[in-house]
């Protein structure tokens, strides 16, 4: 452990090899939402903007929530 | 790094993989040096001949006096006509006054002033004169006439081309057969003359104007939208001024290289046949070009020249399977005058048509009735495709690219397409304050 005040400690916390590969997916999700959403704006494409916009709300919503969720669940146990 | 350069990289997620596999896996090697440079993206396939078949013992020269605009009144009926006229003025009247967006004065006035510059010009006429007084020839310098290889030409006319405007340009030999056959009531002849000329009787294309070049030219999808409106009127019109300068400005410049040069805006021949046969596109739903960068959304034009080119070959993008399955043009069609068949076939629809070729063949009067009964035209099928596209998400190269070589997935793609919205018509008076690029388009799209 390391000494107190010297040392900026990270935890990270232990995850399986598919969790990672669901993580990158999600966020390469993300991007891909992302760009379409300014793209839309971008050409004035309005309901195609709104629908990527609630699309990459929603994928971010539901990736933090499970996110949390794992997290609470690991704190508990 | 820009976008295009992003999608390049394939890093973007699975399905952006899955695009750039395909289209890396694209036989597209270039057919003359200036295809590598001026090319089509990479998911675009070279073929050797146009994928709808010709019948050669049909096809032949088209007298331009039976299209649907020299011949109207005798498709349509001389009453028809009349009534059709008749109504179409009370209506832009009632128009002006409750003051429609799309069709108030400032709106026809937009419409009407970007024709100005196609008006300058005509078979054989202003500024498609088929000769110049005012060129500088080689000859007037005191040099030989350009004698560069077929290769170094057609990468100097693509330069040129570019620089006068063109979205995209293809190079090929000249089928005579679709040049038209008479136009203005004379007819058009090849004969081994020097300089093409005009009579009494007949135009004089000389024998040695072996190619042709074809050229494409952006309209704005951003006016398009508005169809049918006065808005949408002024994307096609100014698309058709464009052409005008280009080919003015090509046909001058081959000129001034010393060798002939015919330009061509929609008189003397069919552009969509050179189109095809020079690579621009392939022959859509709609019986007109539709090219794999701007879909329909472009105005075609060509320039014949005895100018020795390397040429282009014809182009596979999977538009042909995709039209069978899409039919949105059809479908929005106010006059119903396009073909839902699932297959093209050598049937036409009347004399408007040239036969001997594989097409969705339309029904022209009933369209050219719509125009006038919208009282400013209609382009509707131009942005409900689900080919014109502003590019300014990868979403649609991934879809281009996907739908190239997964013919299944196009029905799927065109009902996306239409879910989030693509090809609705937009509001007219909004166009207004959209503060567009110059010529309300992005010049960079497509030139990856």
């Amino acid at each position: 452990m390391a000494e107190k005040g010297k040392f900026l400690v990270v935890k990270i916390r232990k995850s399986t090899w598919f969790i990672w590969v669901l993580r990158i997916i999600w966020v390469l999700w993300l991007l891909f939402w992302a760009e379409f959403t300014v793209g839309s704006w971008e050409e004035l494409e309005r309901r195609a903007f709104v629908i990527s916009l609630v699309i990459l709300l929603l994928s971010l919503a539901v990736g933090l929530f499970l996110w949390l969720w794992g997290y609470l669940e690991h704190k508990k146990a | 790094m820009n976008r295009r350069d992003f999608f390049k990289f394939g890093f973007g997620g699975a399905g952006l993989a899955v695009g750039s596999g395909l289209a890396s896996s694209a036989d597209n090697s270039p057919s003359s040096p200036g295809r590598s440079v001026y090319g089509h993206p990479r998911w675009v396939k070279m073929i050797p001949r146009p994928k709808l078949a010709v019948d050669d013992n049909i096809y032949s020269r088209f007298n331009a006096s039976n299209n649907v605009f020299g011949s109207f009144t005798r498709y349509y009926g001389e009453e028809n006509r009349k009534k059709l006229m008749r109504e179409s003025m009370n209506k832009t009247m009632e128009y002006y006054l409750e003051k429609r967006p799309g069709y108030r004065l400032e709106d026809r006035a937009l419409a009407d002033a970007a024709w100005v510059i196609s008006r300058l010009g005509g078979l054989n006429r202003g500024t498609r004169a088929w000769t110049s007084k005012s060129v500088r020839t080689p000859e007037q310098r005191g040099v030989e006439i350009y004698n560069g290889s077929p290769e170094e030409a057609a990468q100097l006319i693509k330069a040129a081309a570019r620089y006068f405007g063109a979205a995209t340009v293809g190079i090929t030999i000249l089928d005579r057969r679709h040049i038209h056959s008479q136009e203005r009531g004379k007819a058009i002849v090849f004969e081994p003359a020097g300089e093409p000329y005009e009579d009494e009787e007949k135009l004089v294309i000389p024998d040695k104007c072996k190619y042709a070049v074809a050229l494409s030219v952006q309209m704005s999808l951003d006016n398009l939208q508005c169809s049918p409106t006065a808005i949408s009127s002024a994307g096609s019109s100014l698309g058709y001024s464009r052409c005008e300068f280009l080919v003015a400005g090509l046909a001058q410049f081959i000129r001034g290289l010393g060798y002939v040069a015919v330009p061509s805006v929609n008189d003397l021949g069919s552009s969509v046949a050179i189109g095809v046969d020079a690579g621009l596109g392939e022959l859509g739903r709609t019986n007109r070009l539709i090219t794999p960068e701007f879909g329909p959304c472009v105005r075609l034009c060509k320039v014949l020249t005895d100018l020795p080119l390397a040429t282009d070959k014809p182009i596979d993008f999977g538009l042909l399977e995709f039209c069978k399955v899409c039919k949105r043009c059809a479908k929005a069609c106010p006059s119903n005058c396009l073909s839902f068949d699932d297959e093209p076939s050598f049937q036409v629809k009347g004399g408007w048509n040239n036969p001997g070729h594989q097409a969705w063949f339309e029904d022209a009067p009933k369209c050219l009735a719509y125009w006038q009964e919208s009282t400013s035209g209609c382009s509707i099928c131009i942005p409900v495709c689900p080919w014109s596209k502003k590019d300014k998400t990868m979403i649609h190269e991934i879809v281009k690219a996907t739908g190239a070589k997964i013919p299944a997935l196009d029905m799927f793609f065109s009902a996306m397409d239409e879910a989030f919205g693509y090809g609705r018509q937009k509001d007219a008076d909004k166009w207004w304050s959209l503060n567009l690029p110059e010529y309300g388009i992005d010049t960079t799209q497509g030139k990856g």
